[in-house]
């Protein structure tokens, strides 16, 4: 398969790979390793700001691209459970083939569930 | 470019064979029609034809009357298959095969298999054997043919093809052909001693040309329907004009490879490859190390995804994959699925084919290549 500049950069410098710990941060994971898709996003959120992100994926190039993008966009801006872009805007931008849709879905879901973690009440 | 790993896959023509094929081409060689009895054009050019056959019987123990030109081993295996099923249809529709055939085997099965035929397609231990006995299990009194691979395209291991010889000879219905295109030149083959009826043999995985092979066909006399008519060259059994470039460059190909050995090299040169890869963890060997030609090592990497890990190594290795998403099929390889391995380790394994051009930076390479991206995608992945 060949791969877009764009997305063979960001697949092999997988920007912010990793995990975060301490206060403020927050965790969210959808798929399955099982499977053969599975991403996971930390966030530290401050004042509703996403202060840092990582992210740690057993997926394709496009979909490690897609999170490490993701996350470099996401760090300064609102913690809101939408990607930075749709998926469909993604996949024109990352050039990801139609029958990879389901994934960027899953990198949907695995950010909506870390945001969704940092605005629960405390104790929820 | 990157370093090429993937002789099982082809292998590039030795200048030698390219230099024999050159010489049939031209209004100076041999370019006449082997057929051509009428004229000394067509006489140089069967000289060559009958060198060829010679040689390439004498590289794997056979009779050059046994050799019959095809177009390659594809073509070799349908002969085989649809051949007997045709000719013996009335006698029985029963065939016995292996899950880790080459597709050019499986896919005539399964089309016998809607014309009416019953397949019995026998499921290999963890690393790959067909124990002869599961195949003396599944004969039965209508089967009319056994087709089993010598070396396995994906993993490499040998099977025992005379012991299955044996079985199929005490049954006394069932032939046996061999598919042995990734033999010659890597381990022992002998037409002869193996017992077998039917032999697929290839140019291309020797370092011949694409486009050519043969079928050999035992001189004890091993009745086949014809599949292509118009001709009669080749005893009836495959109608078309003898490509004399190409089977003179399949004869010097077999002459080489059995003039210039060169296993124990490759043996070392795989076990140098094997310990780097193993040093990684979590790396897993598919295939019975035991009974497997050098050039082939097939390997799984636990806890990788397997088109990252493709995408990784591709841009200094080429190699093939498991992985669903990069192969032509879209599946993860059935021979690793049919030795018991998960799907995940089904799609992260690489099969590394080495060959005659095969050095020690080249291995080095792979292992540092590998091992950076296997490093990586595992940190990646939180493994």
């Amino acid at each position: 398969m060949n791969y877009s500049d764009l997305t063979r950069r960001y697949f092999e410098t997988a920007v912010n790979a990793g995990v975060l710990t301490g206060p403020g941060t927050f965790r969210g994971a959808a798929g399955s390793r099982a499977q053969g898709t599975w991403v996971q996003f930390d966030i530290q959120v401050g004042c509703g700001i996403i202060q840092a992100a990582r992210f740690l994926a057993f997926a394709c190039p496009h979909t490690i691209a897609v999170c490490a993008w993701t996350t470099e966009k996401a760090i300064g801006g609102p913690a809101r459970a939408v990607l930075p872009e749709s998926a469909q805007a993604l996949s024109e931008r990352f050039a990801v083939p139609v029958e990879k849709l389901g994934r960027l879905l899953i990198v949907e879901d695995a950010w909506a569930a870390a945001v969704a973690a940092a605005a629960a009440p405390a104790g929820a | 470019m990157p370093v090429y790993l993937d002789h099982a896959a082809t292998t590039p023509v030795d200048p030698r064979v390219a230099a024999r094929m050159a010489q049939c081409l031209a209004e100076d060689g041999a370019f006449g029609n082997p057929g051509s009895a009428s004229h000394d054009y067509g006489d140089a050019a069967r000289a060559v034809v009958e060198e060829a056959r010679a040689q390439v019987a004498a590289a794997v123990g056979a009779l050059a009357a046994e050799v019959v030109w095809t177009s390659g081993a594809t073509e070799a295996n349908n002969l085989a298959i649809f051949g007997v099923a045709q000719y013996y249809r009335d006698h029985g529709r029963h065939i016995v095969t292996a899950r880790t055939e080459h597709s050019a085997v499986l896919d005539p099965c399964r089309e016998l298999e809607r014309r009416g035929w019953r397949v019995t397609y026998l499921a290999p231990d963890r690393s790959g054997i067909i124990d002869p006995e599961q195949v003396a299990a599944a004969l039965r009194a209508d089967t009319v043919l056994v087709s089993i691979m010598h070396v396995n395209n994906e993993i490499g291991v040998i099977q025992d093809v005379a012991a299955m010889s044996a079985i199929c000879a005490r049954h006394g219905g069932a032939r046996l052909h061999v598919d042995a295109a990734q033999s010659v030149g890597k381990c022992g083959l002998d037409f002869g001693r193996l017992g077998a009826d039917l032999m697929t043999l290839s140019a291309h995985k020797v370092y011949g040309p694409k486009g050519v092979g043969a079928l050999l066909v035992s001189r004890r006399g091993v009745p086949l329907s014809a599949l292509q008519f118009g001709g009669g060259q080749e005893r009836g059994l495959r109608a078309g004009t003898v490509a004399t470039h190409q089977v003179a460059g399949m004869g010097a190909a077999f002459a080489l490879a059995v003039a210039e050995p060169d296993n124990e090299r490759i043996a070392l040169l795989r076990d140098r490859l094997w310990q780097g890869l193993a040093a990684l963890g979590g790396v897993v060997r598919n295939g019975d190390a035991g009974r497997s030609v050098p050039q082939l090592l097939n390997v799984s990497f636990e806890d990788v995804e397997g088109e990252s890990l493709l995408a990784a190594v591709r841009p200094h290795l080429a190699v093939s994959t498991g992985s669903a998403c990069t192969s032509a099929l879209q599946e993860p390889s059935y021979v690793l699925r049919a030795l018991g391995r998960n799907e995940r380790l089904c799609e992260s394994s690489l099969r590394f084919g080495l060959g005659r051009g095969t050095r020690e930076r080249d291995i080095d390479t792979a292992v540092a290549v590998v091992g950076r991206a296997v490093s990586h995608l595992r940190k990646v992945g939180g493994a």
